[in-house]
């Protein structure tokens, strides 16, 4: 049995077209995951299933064996508490109008989490690089590279298995981008990292596996070192073959 | 980018000038009301001059067709203008904040069904649901006049309302929230109520303005308190037959309430600016 | 021959503080220049002066001079003629660049319109949708007949961008300036509008302003690079000669950022 389960899993919106079809993967503990793919993927409707938002036309999804169900409240409490999420817009993600101490704590208060909020909230706020005198602040006196830090803060506070990173750095410089994806590598070595993004750099980085995703359908799996040396569907080459690398040096 | 950098050292703007003569008209009738609480010139129901005196030192406003001192019932009717100004706002707020919250979270059939029914109550003019309001119960009196502005409000409350969360309600915070564990309550009042509070506090002073005038509407139509209460409304209605010999009893009610609502409107803009800061920051 | 662009110790202050300090920059005709910083360096609001369009609350001293004409201080009036004619821009998000209540052909057809009356034409409509049609396939358009009676919601983003080029193209200008141009789309479009736009500046003897702060894009589209920081222009020079030895820390940071998703891709991480 495998840490996350996903099987079987169709999708889609209303009478639509089908915008996942038969996704099926699992995610070990503590392994790293990077599922990949461009608009029209499906891999933020497979996100907003994995968070358990939205509930699959067929198939399921699994943590330790026991398949979500979003009609039972004091079971998505206990996945919530399991699952948690980094998202890409550090704008947006984060209440203009609550404090710093008061993000970081809402999954604490919400899922109804005992011991010593404060305790844990500096904690949380230390293993993301932020200093104690952040907490009274708000998120406009933050860059965005901060403020993605804070909603990294809010996500790990719980302590969850599953740390769900939403194109958690395409919205960042690239130098702040090179910090996050540092620390969400350094987080995955107590946690399960799911990295979903169009970035293939970005994974290559921060993630062991990986999953390609076209219009809906996985179209390759497997160690993210042995897919981008040997991508064997013509998506995946193509996908590899436009992203732009640095020149080579002066020859 | 740049644009971004450029509003954080602004930071908040100081309380503008329109705030200020804001708070100073609406201020001068606040403390006019308190005051006829415990004290007045004359006694309100006592004929202390004669009949349609001109203005004098000993009445500034004149005195009525019962030689009772306008001035002291121009006071008075601040309390009433105030009193229901606020109890309609009051009311209007709840229900109408509550009504829009419903249709922002609703699902799409009843928020279709909530949204119209808003938009055909909207269309009607506010004075008219209070005369429904009124005519439905048994006898006009100050609470009928508040509760039927007050109703006719709410509808205007609950379309802000519900376009304003709805708003909200798209960002990843809230989703953020969602994948936190926080409950749709939970969500309601840490999140949504928080961030639309400052764009229906001001829309609410613009109510609590648009009550001062119904209301003197209806007591003009002999709809609002009744006797002896000094409504301005009912002061000019008063004044309506001797308009050409005293003139003076139709213009002082009447500034009076215009001086209030030009204060709330100012106030109103005031606070617009004061109150969201990345609003100001964009001076 | 002349520069047509020539930034000299510009400076821009809002209020107290600051926003660019002492930028110099010129681009000659048919150079591609590309213009590299993170947020808040300052390389927008460099292109946007570069044309006169600083909002209003900037004060900026300095020389801007475009195709000749001093910018800094000159009226709107006497600016407009320049916008468009000399430089054209080509912006991040092409949904909030196009009208969305108008088919895209004929959004396209505005400023093809104006320039053709520039130079004393009125166009027939019969020319003026098949100088449409030329624009639209030359930026690629799959079917621009069809197309480009089309609302701009109604295509993909990568067709927007090709859209938003096709009307720069439109202006025929000297110098086409593009911010973060394929920042928005997919890495696999992203490719492809890149390829487009260096055929079309190469084609056109176009000079290209590119605005981004993906340096490997960046490498793919321009020979010479300014790199900007905190409103400061900190290195410049060839793009070969800055990404493999940078001289500034700054931009020694950034090539090393660049550097390290690329070798994550080869496995060497």
């Amino acid at each position: 049995m495998s840490l996350l389960d996903v099987n079987g899993v169709d999708f889609s919106y209303g009478r639509g077209k089908p915008v996942l079809q038969q996704v099926s993967f699992a995610v070990e503990a503590g392994a790293s995951l990077g599922i990949v793919g461009e608009s029209g993927s499906g891999k933020t409707t497979l996100l907003r299933l994995l968070l358990g938002l939205t509930r699959p036309d067929a198939g399921t999804i699994a943590l330790n064996g026991a398949a979500i169900d979003t009609r039972d409240s004091s079971f998505m409490r206990g996945y919530r508490r399991q699952v948690q999420a980094v998202f890409q817009d550090p704008y947006s993600s984060l209440d203009p109008r609550q404090s710093v101490f008061d993000i970081i704590a809402e999954p604490l208060r919400s899922l109804r989490i005992a011991g010593d909020h404060v305790a844990l909230v500096a904690g949380a706020l230390d293993a993301v690089g932020l200093d104690a005198t952040s907490l009274r602040r708000y998120p406009h006196q933050f860059s965005g590279g901060q403020r993605q830090r804070i909603a990294i803060a809010r996500a790990i506070v719980a302590r969850p298995q599953v740390l769900l990173a939403d194109e958690a750095v395409s919205a960042l410089d690239l130098t702040t981008r090179v910090r996050i994806v540092a620390l969400l590598q350094a987080l995955s070595k107590d946690m399960t990292l799911v990295f979903v993004s169009h970035d293939l750099g970005v994974v290559a980085a921060a993630c062991r596996d990986i999953v390609v995703l076209e219009r809906g359908r996985i179209v390759e799996s497997g160690r993210t070192r042995d897919v981008l040396a040997r991508p064997k569907h013509p998506y995946t080459q193509a996908l590899l073959a436009s992203v732009p690398r640095m020149p080579e040096g002066l020859s | 980018m740049s644009a971004i950098e450029l509003t954080e050292d602004t930071g908040r703007s100081r309380p503008s000038l329109t705030l200020w003569v804001g708070v100073v008209l609406v201020g001068l009738h606040v403390f006019i009301a308190l005051l006829t609480v415990v004290w007045t010139p004359y006694d309100p129901l006592g004929m202390t001059g004669g009949r349609l005196e001109a203005p004098s030192w000993a009445h500034w406003a004149g005195t009525d067709r019962l030689g009772r001192d306008f001035f002291t019932q121009i006071m008075l009717g601040s309390q009433i203008a105030l009193v229901v100004g606020a109890g309609a706002v009051a009311i209007g707020g709840a229900i109408g904040v509550s009504l829009g919250i419903l249709a922002a979270f609703a699902s799409r059939w009843l928020d279709d069904a909530l949204a119209a029914t808003l938009d055909i109550l909207i269309a009607f003019p506010t004075l008219l649901i209070a005369m429904l309001v009124v005519a439905a119960s048994d006898e006009a009196s100050l609470f009928t006049a508040i509760l039927a502005i007050g109703l006719a409000l709410s509808a205007i409350v609950a379309r802000l309302t519900r376009i304003l969360a709805k708003r909200v309600l798209l960002l990843d915070y809230i989703t953020a929230a969602r994948t936190s564990g926080t409950s749709w309550p939970g969500i309601v009042v840490t999140h949504v109520l928080p961030n639309i509070w400052p764009t229906l506090a001001v829309n609410f002073a613009l109510q609590f303005g648009l009550a001062a005038i119904a209301e003197a509407s209806l007591s003009y139509l002999g709809l609002g308190a009744p006797p002896p209460n000094a409504s301005w409304g009912h002061l000019l209605q008063e004044a309506q037959g001797t308009v050409y010999t005293a003139p003076i009893g139709a213009f002082a009610p009447g500034l009076a309430l215009v001086i209030l609502v030009v204060g709330i409107n100012l106030l109103a803009d005031g606070l617009r600016d004061f109150a969201d800061p990345t609003r100001s920051a964009r001076r | 021959m002349s520069n047509l662009v020539d930034i000299g110790n510009l400076s821009v202050q809002a209020g107290n503080r600051t926003l660019l300090d002492n930028v110099s920059l010129s681009i000659a005709p048919g150079e591609r220049v590309g213009l590299i910083g993170e947020s808040g360096s300052g390389k927008s609001l460099t292109a946007l002066a570069a044309i006169g369009l600083l909002a209003p609350g900037l004060t900026a001293s300095g020389s801007v001079q475009l195709a000749g004409q001093q910018v800094i201080g000159a009226q709107d009036r006497t600016l407009m003629p320049l916008r468009g004619t000399v430089t054209a821009t080509v912006f991040q998000e092409p949904l909030t660049a196009l009208d969305p209540l108008l088919p895209v052909g004929r959004q396209i057809a505005e400023p093809l319109r104006r320039r053709l009356r520039r130079d004393g034409r009125g166009p027939s409509r019969a020319e003026l949708d098949a100088k449409v049609q030329t624009l639209l396939t030359q930026v690629a358009l799959p079917d621009p007949a069809t197309r480009s009676r089309r609302y701009p919601h109604e295509l993909s983003g990568g067709q927007r961008q090709r859209v938003a080029i096709a009307m720069a193209l439109a202006c025929r200008p000297q110098l086409l300036i593009a911010d973060e141009p394929t920042t928005a789309l997919d890495v696999t479009t992203q490719a492809e509008i890149l390829r487009l736009l260096a055929k079309l500046v190469a084609d056109n003897g176009m000079a290209l302003l590119f605005i981004s702060h993906d340096l490997p894009v960046v490498a793919r589209v321009v020979d010479r690079v300014v790199v900007m920081q905190h409103g400061v222009v900190v290195e410049t020079g060839p793009v070969a000669e800055v990404f493999s030895a940078p001289r500034h820390d700054y931009t020694r940071s950034l090539v090393a950022a660049a550097r390290s998703f690329d070798r994550a891709l080869e496995g060497v991480a």
